[in-house]
């Protein structure tokens, strides 16, 4: 093969992709389009003002990565709710079986990615931190 | 046997079995949800429907047809597996599925059903039930909503437990499962329906979301609570005892338990263990290290005679063997004792001079194989509560007679047929001594009698105790005594029952004598349903008379040891798990005792006001920490295996004395498995078990008996001093010893101590039920609430030990019987 015609092929390439619109993502000014399926951060849906996790454990219990905590109090009324609802992030391997497994749509996962830190302690969310607002 | 043809395979089976149970077992699963195999069959859910050839192919219930040779059965046709989906169908249509906050979920018989059965849509709609659910006690939750309407809830409440509190109300699609009146549930609460439960009608309220089913680790135990022995599952999570757990395959009593035994866990993670070594500094105790704490117990211990120890039968046979060696080999003393010195003198006295053995010669198992049991005191069921049980089962189930010596009536009272003869308290033996006359005198004596040793001695002991005499103290017809004589003999297998504890001083070896010879006199020992049991107190009471952790050659007694506390000849007192300041008679000489002793040292799980004296405090172990065994009143040995992890920073009882063996130049065996062992070469009985052999079901340790009358001492009648009431001590069904006031559940139904009276003496001193009175012996007085019950006789009241806030024992210095006035 004559030794030109790779060269010029690529410069071919090069030169399309000149104007053709760019694929880097200026992040942060940028912020790139989540897609509709995305698991991001995990949040408890409210619904009349409370959480709607009914704290059958059916999430922990199904975490492969054991990432969830969940302690079930009796309230006034002698209704089951999650007196304690953690997620350790470190831990999360986003697979999303939690909401899977839920049996009373109270957690869904967000498009929420950035969940970067300076503590350790800041990674473990408490079930204020994650009820939807 | 009975041939028959289940499914195709050709199999046998009992001539008395059912279908189900043919099926069973013969491994081939037909589904049940109202069958228990401790319960009467009741056909009730229509789950277990089988299709029998001789039977034209109709459906018919397993559960309720016995097998007849020949049945030709089929257990899993399509018109059968549809059949039970129709079951499950129809009760979907009205059960709840809230299985997300149900506790049930994952251990639910309905739900698993429902799975195996692929019940995943209804062609019915119905309305939900709307019924009330009752929250009216604090251990058991009723929601009928969830309820199948099993039955087996109300059936075991009649059938096992003899208290009848559910029963069915309404008809048809109304019907639910209800109290007395519709009432909220007020009953003795031990959680037997909770038990047997398929769904989640019924749950245990200090279990109520805790955890779930499925995240529990099961650990086979022992109970730590009284002598029946009876074995537990732990349901374990994040090293916490959060429940008991049902098995119905479980020991003798098939996973019965009472109230202490299934609600009294807590104790175990509760925050009120002591969780390091504390030691007396200025006054008071401070935080310590193990190092300091068991240096300065060994030295105060290497100090001979003037050394003494007392322990609770509540530590295993290997921690009281060690605890021994540690006294006699490396301390060198003989004064040690256990349960105050004077429980265990029906066995280690008793039963020691009268059958040459210091246990029981009968078990539990033999209440049922019976033909008439003889229970002195109806309180034989307070304190062992599955035992009452098996009681119940042989009076009702199997037409045992009963006939019961008391001084008041009771639960056993109630039981179908029941005799009860109440006495003037404190005349227990002369009661079984005129029993023993009227036996000689109308010559109701079998042939053997005469031939064993002490006959002729005891024949003429008893000639002050006719039956007419007798009559006249203790309030009991000359009539009834003879009677009831007559029907133990009349028997052809009987059975002498009588619990004995701390609170029983008059339980004593007179009693037990008294009762063997009556045993002896109509042959009605060393028999399959015959003998006399001794319900001993605590879980390890008889494992501690087996290790030889009592008095012996001189050595000074329970209460003596404390007399000599008093006196300053002994220096240095080991208290293990004994709370004395509550348990033992007589408080403020206890209180003098424990103040005079030099050097207190307490190994406790909880800073007990005896541990609150202490000048060590050596916090230790609960049963689920521990691997050991103990022997139940019976002399069942059980292994048990450590059930959670203890904290850092506690000992068990075990490691304790053996590192103060080694402090005082001795060795200990390295773990509790070579000591037993050692143990078990030298007991008698023992022989041949290890841990390893006794780890599924534990073993009896035979007892070889030798007869001998012995002439029982009857106290003198007690009568009260005029104007006043005869008190009598006991326990109650809530609480044994001091341990369950640590169990959250025992304390919701039962928190605090009471006097309870008769409606006449309420009447007469115009008391009414919860009121605050005052009672009042020579030794004391007591703030007590009132209890008016109508099982009381009048003159007599009694009062339970187990309350540290309010202790019987400032008023009662050890007699049976004790004079008191009750004033508002």
């Amino acid at each position: 093969m004559n030794p030109i015609t790779p060269i010029i092929n690529g410069l071919k390439i090069t030169l399309k992709h000149m104007f053709m619109k760019p694929v880097t993502l200026q992040y942060p000014t940028e912020r790139p389009k989540v897609a509709k399926r995305y698991r991001g951060l995990h949040a408890l849906n409210v619904s009349h003002d409370k959480a709607k996790c009914v704290a059958c454990y059916l999430c922990p219990t199904v975490c492969p990565a054991k990432c969830i905590t969940v302690e079930a109090a009796e309230d006034a009324n002698h209704d089951k709710y999650a007196s304690v609802y953690e997620i350790d992030m470190l831990r999360c391997i986003f697979c999303g079986y939690c909401v899977e497994a839920c049996p009373v749509d109270a957690v869904k996962m967000t498009e929420e990615f950035e969940l970067a830190n300076y503590n350790r302690q800041d990674f473990i969310y408490s079930k204020e931190r994650l009820l939807v607002k | 046997m009975v041939n028959l043809t289940i499914d195709g395979k050709q199999v046998t089976a009992p001539k008395d079995a059912t279908i189900y149970d043919a099926a069973k077992l013969n491994g081939i699963k037909i589904p049940i949800l109202c069958h228990d195999k401790k319960l009467k069959p009741f056909g009730a859910c229509r789950m277990c429907l089988v299709e029998v050839e001789q039977m034209k192919g109709r459906q018919i219930p397993a559960c309720t047809t016995p097998v007849t040779e020949g049945m030709i059965i089929q257990t899993a046709t399509p018109e059968i597996v549809k059949a039970r989906e129709l079951v499950l169908e129809l009760l979907l249509l009205n059960h709840p599925l809230d299985c997300p906050v149900c506790d049930k979920a994952g251990d639910c018989d309905l739900q698993n059903l429902t799975y195996d059965y692929k019940v995943d849509s209804n062609r019915f709609t119905d309305l939900k039930f709307q019924h009330e659910i009752d929250y009216n006690n604090p251990l058991i939750e009723r929601d009928m909503n969830r309820c199948v309407l099993c039955g087996k809830c109300v059936r075991i409440c009649d059938e096992i437990v003899g208290y009848g509190a559910l029963t069915f109300i309404d008809r048809g699609i109304e019907t639910k499962i209800g109290c007395e009146f519709e009432d909220g549930l007020n009953c003795e609460f031990c959680g037997s329906c909770i038990s047997v439960c398929p769904v989640g009608s019924l749950l245990a309220r200090p279990f109520k979301h805790k955890a779930r089913f499925w995240a529990l680790t099961k650990h086979e135990s022992v109970c730590g609570y009284c002598g029946t022995g009876c074995r537990l599952t732990l349901g374990v999570k994040d090293n916490k005892v959060l429940t008991t757990i049902y098995d119905e395959n479980q020991g003798f009593h098939k996973g019965q338990l009472c109230v202490r035994g299934r609600f009294g866990y807590q104790f175990i993670n509760s925050k009120k263990r002591l969780t390091t070594p504390l030691i007396k500094k200025n006054g008071r105790l401070i935080e310590s290290t193990w190092d300091e704490a068991l240096d300065l117990v060994a030295g105060r211990l290497n100090r001979g005679n003037s050394v003494a120890a007392l322990a609770a039968p509540r530590l295993t046979n290997e921690e009281l063997a060690l605890f021994k060696k540690l006294l006699v080999e490396n301390v060198g003393t003989k004064n040690f004792d256990h349960a105050a010195g004077y429980a265990h003198a029906a066995l280690t006295e008793g039963f020691s001079r009268s059958f040459g053995a210091t246990a029981s010669s009968a078990s539990i198992l033999d209440i049922q194989k019976s033909d008439l049991l003889l229970v002195i005191k109806t309180d034989s069921y307070e304190t062992h509560p599955v035992v009452g049980f098996e009681v119940n089962m042989a009076v009702k189930n199997k037409g045992v007679k009963l006939s019961i010596i008391s001084d008041k009536r009771g639960k056993l009272s109630k039981l179908p047929h029941a005799q009860t003869l109440v006495h003037r308290p404190g005349s227990e033996v002369a009661v079984l001594n005129a029993i023993a006359w009227t036996l000689l005198d109308e010559k109701l004596v079998a042939g053997s009698a005469s031939l064993i040793a002490g006959y002729a001695d005891l024949e003429k002991s008893l000639s002050g105790f006719s039956a007419e005499a007798v009559a006249a103290q203790c309030g009991i017809s000359a009539a009834d005594i003879k009677k009831l004589a007559s029907e133990y003999a009349a028997a052809e297998k009987a059975l002498i029952i009588f619990p004995a504890g701390q609170a029983y001083s008059g339980h004593n070896a007179d009693l037990a004598t008294a009762a063997a010879n009556l045993a002896f006199l109509t042959g009605k020992y060393d028999k399959e349903g015959c003998g006399v049991l001794c319900l001993s107190e605590k879980n390890n009471s008889q494992g501690a008379v087996d290790m030889g952790f009592f008095a012996q050659d001189g050595g000074l007694n329970g209460l003596q040891i404390l007399d000599s506390c008093a006196e300053g000849t002994v220096k240095t007192l080991f208290i293990a798990g004994e709370n004395p300041l509550t348990s033992y008679p007589n408080r403020s000489k206890v209180k003098a005792a424990l103040e005079a002793v030099e050097f207190l040292i307490v190994s406790e799980l909880f800073l007990t006001e005896t541990a609150a004296m202490a000048d060590v405090v050596l916090p230790v172990c609960s049963f689920a920490e521990k691997d050991g065994t103990f022997t139940s009143t019976d002399r069942r040995v059980q292994y048990f295996k450590q059930a959670i992890r203890k904290s850092v920073l506690i000992k068990t009882d075990y490691e304790v004395f053996s590192s103060l063996i080694a402090r005082l130049g001795g060795v200990a065996p390295a773990t509790p498995a070579v000591l037993f062992s050692e143990i078990a070469d030298k007991t008698a009985g023992y022989q041949g078990m290890t841990h390893v052999s006794l780890l599924k079901e534990g073993a009896f340790a035979a007892a070889v008996t030798t007869p001998k009358f012995i002439v029982p001492q009857a106290a003198a009648p007690f009568t009260a001093e005029t104007g006043k009431l005869s008190l009598v001590t006991g326990s109650a069904l809530y609480h044994n010893g001091t341990l369950s006031q640590y169990g959250e559940g025992p304390m919701h139904v039962c928190p605090e101590n009471y006097v309870e009276l008769s409606r006449t003496d309420a009447a007469l001193y115009k008391i009414a039920e919860g009121d605050l009175v005052t009672v009042s012996s020579s030794s004391g007085s007591l703030q007590l609430k009132a209890k008016i019950t109508p099982r009381m006789p009048a003159g007599v009241v009694f009062s339970p030990y187990h309350f540290s806030d309010a202790p019987i024992n400032t008023i009662w210095s050890g007699a049976p019987v004790t004079s008191v006035t009750v004033s508002k």
